[in-house]
């Protein structure tokens, strides 16, 4: 889960191997605030795998690669 | 998750965010009247059920987004610092402090430094991008690989 320049330093960083999935910077950001926002708050609850799908969903993180299985 | 282990959850998060690392159970145990025993066996629930990781030596390795362990993602806010897993938990700990933040990191390929400010919720360079290898259904079970 690393920042690179660009997609061209993620492709020569990759050097022939299988890539995973790159977004935007920005959408990192929106994804951050949506998936840790509550992370410190004194009425946290674990939440389930369908929650976390659902955060992903709502970005627009969808498809096999987002699929938390 | 039984309330109990919800309190120590938090007190450990609390004790990270205020000392900029994590704690030790014997800190934690301070904090809510626990004994460093039952600290541990605490954690070690929390850390079956996902809310943090252990390592092996059975102390803190990650209360996500916070990491116990210098990483290439340096993040300051409020004028304190903590080191954060990724680039995910990078912006995680200003989300997660309801902060603007800064952190600084470098391109994997090149090396160069990226320094992002975050206002907002916002990072005031949108030219970077994030790249994650392994699919969503694997994150947990390669969690220090990812």
């Amino acid at each position: 889960m690393l920042l690179f320049r660009s997609e061209a330093h993620v492709d020569r960083w990759l050097a022939g191997r299988e890539p995973g999935a790159t977004i935007a910077i920005t959408k990192l950001a929106e994804l951050a605030a949506a998936w840790w926002h509550d992370r410190l708050s004194p009425d946290w609850q674990p939440r389930s795998r369908e929650q976390s799908q659902a955060i992903l969903d709502r970005i627009g993180l969808t498809g096999p690669f987002w699929s938390l299985g | 998750m039984e309330r109990a282990d919800i309190d120590l959850r938090n007190a450990t998060y609390q004790r990270f965010v205020e000392l900029g690392r994590a704690p030790t159970a014997a800190e934690v145990g301070a904090t809510i009247g626990v004994g460093e025993d039952g600290v541990r066996a605490g954690w070690r629930r929390l850390h079956d059920a996902h809310a943090l990781v252990l390592d092996d030596a059975g102390d803190i390795r990650m209360a996500n987004p916070f990491a116990a362990r210098p990483t290439d993602f340096r993040v300051e806010a409020g004028r304190r610092t903590w080191y954060a897993n990724c680039a995910w938990d990078a912006f995680g700990i200003g989300a997660a402090l309801h902060a603007d933040s800064r952190f600084e990191t470098h391109c994997p390929d090149c090396q160069d430094r990226i320094e992002i400010s975050v206002h907002d919720g916002r990072p005031d360079d949108a030219s970077p991008v994030f790249h994650v290898l392994v699919p969503a259904a694997r994150w947990w079970s390669d969690i220090g690989f990812t």
